[in-house]
């Protein structure tokens, strides 16, 4: 240093060390704050009051004991309903067969799918 | 001139002090970016306590087969929908209350067409599109006549906007 003389040495060496663990820890936290984001970004993008709603509308749909015949197809049209509404207002394809009986237990197979997001469900009556 | 022994204590200050301006500008610049997870915990809250008023709204009092809200939209009751959102959002437990604001369309499918058609059902307050608002909504089973068409069961859909302002 400057060549006077180098009883200080160690100085330097410390200076040394101090800068460069700032700069490991600065690493850190940039590294820190870029699985924050990722983090934050997955859980707002992810549709769970849209999915709990399909599902439980879906499901009311073929439990509500709606009559659905030719003169009154209730779970027809508004099954149309769920279908067109979702597709239009929130982005996402449901699919859900007609709903299977085995022995006491009614069945609801549900899909939903928003491109980001794929949930299905087999439901079962209680 | 004095002599020039001097001269390398003043380039030593130049690198020290460029090694100090470029670790503090690091440094400073790696802690200081805004994350969505800072910015949109806010909005989360806010989108988590609509849902839940809509939720709450959606279901039938104890002995009644009718939810608060499905009788809302049966009856296009815009005034009864704005009191009950305004007071499950905006009360507080003490005397002083929250300053949410919200907009409410109810979706619909034409069955003639099978077009979307949204109808307003309350705003409390007009919508300039400065606000940072969230967007909540809830599935409904209703019987209603909507027009060129009969009384009978259809889905709609409940959205609603609501902002702080």
């Amino acid at each position: 240093m400057a060549g006077l003389n180098d009883d200080a040495q160690w100085i330097v060496l410390m200076g040394f060390l101090v800068s460069f663990s700032l700069f490991f820890l600065a690493m850190i936290l940039n590294q820190s704050v870029v699985v924050g984001q990722t983090t934050a970004e997955a859980v707002s993008e992810f549709p769970k009051e849209d999915i709990r709603g399909v599902r439980s509308v879906i499901i009311e749909s073929y439990m509500k004991g709606m009559p659905d015949t030719a003169s009154d197809p209730s779970v027809t049209n508004v099954q149309n309903d769920i279908r067109i509404l979702s597709l239009s207002r929130q982005n996402s394809i449901v699919y859900f067969p007609p709903k299977t009986t085995i022995g006491d237990y009614t069945y609801i197979d549900i899909h939903y799918n928003n491109g980001v997001t794929a949930y299905n469900e087999t439901w079962r009556s209680p | 001139m004095v002599n020039s022994d001097g001269q390398l204590y003043t380039i030593e200050g130049f690198a020290a002090a460029l090694i100090m301006l470029i670790s503090a500008y690091l440094v400073v610049n790696a802690t200081s970016i805004y994350t969505p997870g800072d910015t949109h915990i806010s909005d989360m809250q806010l989108e988590v306590m609509g849902s839940d008023a809509l939720h709450m709204m959606n279901t039938a009092p104890n002995g009644t087969t009718e939810s608060p809200l499905q009788s809302i939209v049966e009856n296009d009751d815009g005034i009864e929908f704005g009191a009950l959102f305004n007071s499950t959002v905006n009360n507080r437990t003490g005397p002083d209350k929250d300053h949410i604001q919200f907009m409410a369309n109810v979706s619909y499918v034409r069955l003639t067409d099978q077009s979307v058609n949204s109808s307003p059902l309350y705003l409390s307050r007009p919508l300039h599109g400065d606000e940072h608002a969230v967007h909540v909504s809830e599935w409904m089973i209703v019987n209603k006549k909507y027009p060129d068409d009969i009384k009978r069961n259809r889905t709609v859909l409940v959205e609603v906007f609501l902002w702080r302002d």
